[in-house]
């Protein structure tokens, strides 16, 4: 059993790889409740794998996956299924259905989850759309909103059902000053106000950092370091230092391992 | 407790328990039949009883609003919770629904 109410999803000693590759080996990690927790990391490192383990829909080789008290990897099918209704994804491209209106993608997990009568579908839908700013927007195809604005109808959809966890990937990337900076007050306001927990997987540093509560650090099949952004940015940790302050070369080198550049380039003796 | 509204006094319609997805269709047919029925020309909702709640409590106060609208009387909201306040709020429902 999960021991600590604190922590809304604890990932105690989870491997995971894929082929032959490791992508976490033996990791633990702990989300608190109710906080913005980022998850930071270079390109490749796993960070959407972590996401999908959290939302079940990978198992881990070995190890436990506890949210809200729950050991996913035990859990049957129909339990994962009605699990499932207490997250909220934000998927990295939004993951909008193109062919239904805002609407429609909005009021989608309440037909799927729920038998509402479509009268109060209306009025979640329309709180949900007021609530991302983008109410008058409900009768426009996903084609005809800006990058920016199908990020936010995907977060309403996202919060549909107002689940207790909300899991964000990348949702900074592609998205111009204005529209990121919507996001992060979003995202804060969700957290502070409705108190949902927010795990956040980005390698967008300055956002991230601004915006959450408490920080992991992965790469390496391992959690590098863990602590507050200020706690992270003053980490003696060369690989930690290398990656919060953006340096190219480094533990992380900047060159991919190449045999003798000289000798590539003017053949051998 | 499970999910129930009820009248009390005349008037007063008391909404209890935990008000999610599942139980939300019953409550708001319930509502519909209490409020139709009533001969009070003013109506109060009490949700002091109400132990947690999803967008759903917001949406039964919105379907009552409509039906009391729809009979010609009027309808206040008594005691929400700060949760629900606080769904409200970035909902931008607190004026139509007149909360503090």
């Amino acid at each position: 059993m999960s021991a600590d109410d604190t922590y809304a999803v604890e990932l105690k000693e989870v491997t995971f790889t894929r082929g032959s590759r490791t992508i976490f080996d033996s990791v633990d990690i702990r989300i608190p409740r109710g906080k913005v927790t980022g998850v930071m990391g270079p390109s490749g490192c796993g960070k959407t794998t972590l996401l999908r383990l959290i939302a079940a829909q990978l198992k881990p080789d070995s190890g436990q996956v506890w949210v809200n008290g729950r050991n996913l990897p035990e859990l049957s099918r129909a339990d994962l299924f009605d699990m499932r209704k207490q997250f909220g994804v934000l998927f990295q491209s939004g993951a909008l259905f193109t062919d239904l209106d805002v609407f429609e993608n909005v009021a989608f997990p309440l037909r799927v989850h729920t038998k509402l009568p479509d009268e109060m579908i209306r009025d979640i839908v329309l709180m949900k759309l007021e609530a991302v700013g983008l109410r008058g927007a409900l009768e426009l195809a996903p084609d005809e909103l800006s990058g920016g604005m199908k990020r936010r109808v995907a977060l309403a959809r996202a919060i549909a059902l107002d689940p207790q966890i909300l899991l964000y990937d990348e949702p900074f990337v592609g998205q111009d000053p204005i529209a990121m900076g919507v996001l992060v007050r979003l995202i804060r306001l969700l957290s502070d106000t409705l108190g949902i927990t927010s795990i956040l997987v980005s390698h967008d540093l300055a956002e991230t950092a601004s915006i959450a509560d408490y920080l992991y650090v992965v790469g390496d099949s391992q959690v590098l370091g863990q602590g507050t952004p200020a706690e992270l940015m003053n980490s003696e940790n060369p690989r930690i230092r290398q990656f919060m302050q953006g340096i190219p070369d480094g533990p992380v080198p900047f060159h991919y391992p190449a045999p003798d550049y000289r000798t590539d380039l003017l053949g051998g003796d | 407790m499970a999910a129930s509204i009820r009248e009390g006094r005349p008037g007063e319609l008391l909404l209890e328990g935990v008000l999610d997805h599942a139980c939300g269709s019953a409550l708001r047919a319930r509502g519909h039949e209490l409020i139709a029925g009533s001969q009070a020309s003013t109506l109060l909702v009490d949700c002091s009883a109400v132990q947690r709640s999803t967008s759903v409590g917001l949406s039964l106060l919105l379907c009552f609003l409509r039906d009391a609208k729809a009979a010609g009387k009027s309808l206040r909201v008594r005691a929400l919770s700060d949760e629900l306040r606080q769904l409200a709020g970035v909902s931008g429902l607190s004026e139509i629904l007149e909360l503090d």
